[in-house]
């Protein structure tokens, strides 16, 4: 209970950082405040928190994704090369997303068959996928890092489709947010997720199928992580095997700022989704008040360390307050 | 036999995949094989191998640095500046490396002082360390570096730069100091078993504090050497080198969880990911074929060892139950290890075994 509390005032807390962000920014520069800034300027970093919150599973679970980054290229890579042949644009699209849950189910199954630790796993399959995007965009005929382009007008203009008055991309993501909320918080599987990141081995011995629902929650992060790409590659109108070599770190950090336990066990989808933002408008903020770009990175990377910190040191001071007062209990009854 | 060694000595098996390599490039044309492509990419990979060193430190102790990538670029561009605001090549580096070894303190005081996981911390100080450099720079490059300091990695004695040469005495001290010093061995202590370590007196937080540390100069060392190599430092240098140097300490056997590998095993595993970017070079091949051979065989390398790791495991518990599961052949047990295993013993004990 008094867990669940303290989760819940961490997401008020980013929530009210959110709000305050927002009207900071704005009020230094108040074209900030118009709804189509605030919804336009998402799409430059909404892919990080559409992967973030399906590597909040993983991470919830104990393990981690490295490979979400290269995933994103491999998907973008996998689109550009079946367009380039002359496959449908939407076939095209469905095998990115195929893609990527393979290639994430393949993690799975790396991790279960060596029993190696995930990052270690991970970060070997970013290189095989990042490197397989890259000898695929060769082969496309797209020398190293440049991009395929010349797609579909109507692939291209779903970034800038309006659903209700939100782009596609944020909608799909705010969609992934309900759906992913109620997946992790509402379902037998996300009970299963929470346990074994808990306790693996309780896990298992409580009859918890641990590697199909490990599976799952990778293979989710793989669609997802194309999905992503496929957002990137509409976006930018070209997809490069590079897309997301600067997503990773920043999905991570919206994850752990999210108030995931980096260790596994504890996390919610609404903290992941909060963070996503704060971090992604902080970013879009400062640039629109002539911050430069570079050091908005550096502030987003201080203001991760700093809520981390914070966050470590209040909970060393209440466990210190509570050896303090069983101790002062203690003496009081020997007197 | 061979599996109990190459398990022993995890060194052994990255070495038998660099002879493969360079055999494959033999095959293809001997006159590659010779000392000249040896020093070749012993010179490519000065950068890898420093930072290995660092990240091998930092592992022992069942820590994790992302920010070495950041704190190259800072201390690149500290010394680029410094260098052509016209200070001494010595007195650059000296600063460089101080502002590396500042990163490393901070670095350590949040995961060793405030108890931040390694990973989080880094991952904040990734991104705070490379906007110091864009603030630094000005989001510019640094060009025009004196000759004297390019000249460091230039040939010089015996067919080995000045920095080769460093880079030679940094790796033997470095494996010495972690092999057989005793701050070196509570190092792995540390990364064992942090409350048993604490235990038997070492202090924990300094010991991590100083890993941390070391690994930041070294990172700074790495990326004075990048810069005297390239000649010029852009704002990225030095940008996804955490993943290369943590990939080349896993290949050479230094464990994630703490406790285990050497820097032998380190650099080995830096040679290898450098010798297929040369040996791909020498075959003619395009260079992007380097990150998918590099991922498949780091993978390969990690789920053998693991397979291995799990069966020998399960061989030794056997033989430490086998009387109780089989009475008539608990007076055999002194035969080795490898002697007459049931082999559907072995399957229902690994079953039953919950994974780690």
């Amino acid at each position: 209970m008094n867990a669940l509390h303290l989760l819940k005032r961490w997401e008020t807390v980013l929530a009210g950082l959110l709000v305050a962000e927002i009207a900071l920014f704005g009020s230094m520069n108040p074209a900030f405040f118009a709804p189509s800034t605030l919804l336009y300027s998402t799409s430059d970093f909404i892919h990080i928190g559409i992967t973030a919150l399906a590597l909040t599973l993983v991470i919830i679970t104990g393990g981690i994704d490295l490979s979400v980054g290269s995933v994103m290229g491999l998907s973008a890579i996998t689109l550009g090369l079946l367009w380039t042949r002359g496959v449908d644009i939407w076939i095209a699209s469905i095998a990115a997303l195929a893609v990527g849950a393979l290639v994430g189910g393949l993690n799975s199954l790396a991790i279960h068959i060596s029993k190696v630790n995930p990052l270690v796993i991970t970060l070997g399959s970013g290189f095989l996928f990042g490197g397989t995007a890259l000898v695929l965009s060769g082969l496309a005929g797209a020398t190293g890092y440049e991009g395929i382009s010349g797609f579909d007008p109507a692939f291209v203009g779903l970034a800038n489709i309006e659903i209700v008055g939100v782009p596609l991309p944020l909608a799909l993501f705010l969609v992934a947010t309900i759906g992913f909320m109620a997946l992790l918080h509402r379902t037998r599987f996300g009970r299963y997720i929470y346990l074994i990141g808990q306790n693996p081995r309780a896990a298992v011995y409580s009859g918890v199928p641990v590697f199909r629902t490990l599976t799952i929650a990778y293979a989710l992060t793989g669609t997802m992580a194309a999905l992503s790409g496929l957002i990137m590659a509409s976006y930018f109108g070209s997809a490069r095997s590079d897309f997301g070599a600067t997503a990773l770190m920043p999905a991570i950090t919206a994850v752990v700022l999210g108030g995931t336990s980096i260790y596994g066990g504890s996390g919610t989808i609404l903290g992941t989704a909060l963070a996503a933002l704060l971090v992604g408008y902080l970013q879009s903020g400062l640039q629109m008040v002539g911050v430069s770009s570079h050091v908005s990175s550096a502030l987003s990377g201080a203001l991760l360390v700093v809520v981390v910190a914070l966050r470590s040191l209040t909970e060393m001071g209440h466990v210190y307050y509570l050896h303090r007062r069983v101790l002062k209990k203690v003496g009081s009854k020997q007197q | 036999m061979i599996i109990r060694f190459l398990q022993c000595h995890r060194e052994a098996s990255v070495a038998l995949i660099i002879l493969a390599l360079f055999a494959g490039l033999g095959l293809v044309d001997p006159t590659y094989l010779s000392v000249d492509t040896f020093l070749l990419v012993y010179g490519n990979s000065l950068i890898l191998f420093v930072v290995a060193v660092g990240a091998t430190m930092v592992m022992a102790t069942h820590g994790l640095d992302v920010s070495i990538g950041s704190i190259m670029g800072l201390a690149a561009a500290i010394a680029g500046i410094l260098m052509n605001h016209h200070y001494g090549v010595a007195v650059s580096i000296g600063a460089a490396l101080l502002a590396g070894l500042a990163c490393g303190l901070f670095n350590g005081v949040l995961v060793a002082l405030l108890r931040v996981s390694a990973i989080v911390a880094t991952l904040g100080t990734l991104g705070l360390y490379r906007g110091f450099v864009h603030l630094l720079t000005g989001g510019s490059w640094i060009e025009g570096l004196p000759e004297g300091f390019k000249a460091l990695t230039h040939e010089r004695y015996f067919g080995l730069s000045s920095f080769a040469w460093a880079v030679l005495v940094l790796l033997i001290v470095s494996h010495a100091f972690l092999r057989w010093t005793k701050f070196g061995r509570s190092m792995f202590a540390v990364g064992d078993n942090r409350e048993g370590a604490r235990l038997i007196g070492i202090r924990v937080g300094w010991v991590q504090l100083v890993a941390f540390a070391l690994n930041g100069v070294l990172a700074a060392f790495a990326g004075v050497v990048f810069a005297s190599q390239i000649g010029f430092i852009p704002n990225t240098a030095g940008t996804g080198m955490e993943m290369r140097a943590i990939a080349s300490s896993v290949l050479g056997g230094v464990s994630l969880l703490g406790g285990t590998g050497t820097v032998l095993g380190a650099a080995l595993g830096a040679f290898f990911m450098t010798s297929i970017d040369s040996v791909l070079v020498l075959l003619r091949l395009e260079a992007y074929w380097n990150d998918i051979i590099a991922g498949a065989i780091l993978l390969i390398v990690l789920i053998t060892d693991g397979k291995i790791r799990e069966t020998v495991d399960s061989l030794l518990r056997y033989q430490k139950y086998r009387k109780f599961l089989d009475p008539e052949s608990g007076s055999a047990s002194a035969a080795g290890p490898h002697a007459g295993v049931p082999s559907d013993a072995v399957l229902t004990l690994t079953s039953s075994e919950v994974q780690k």
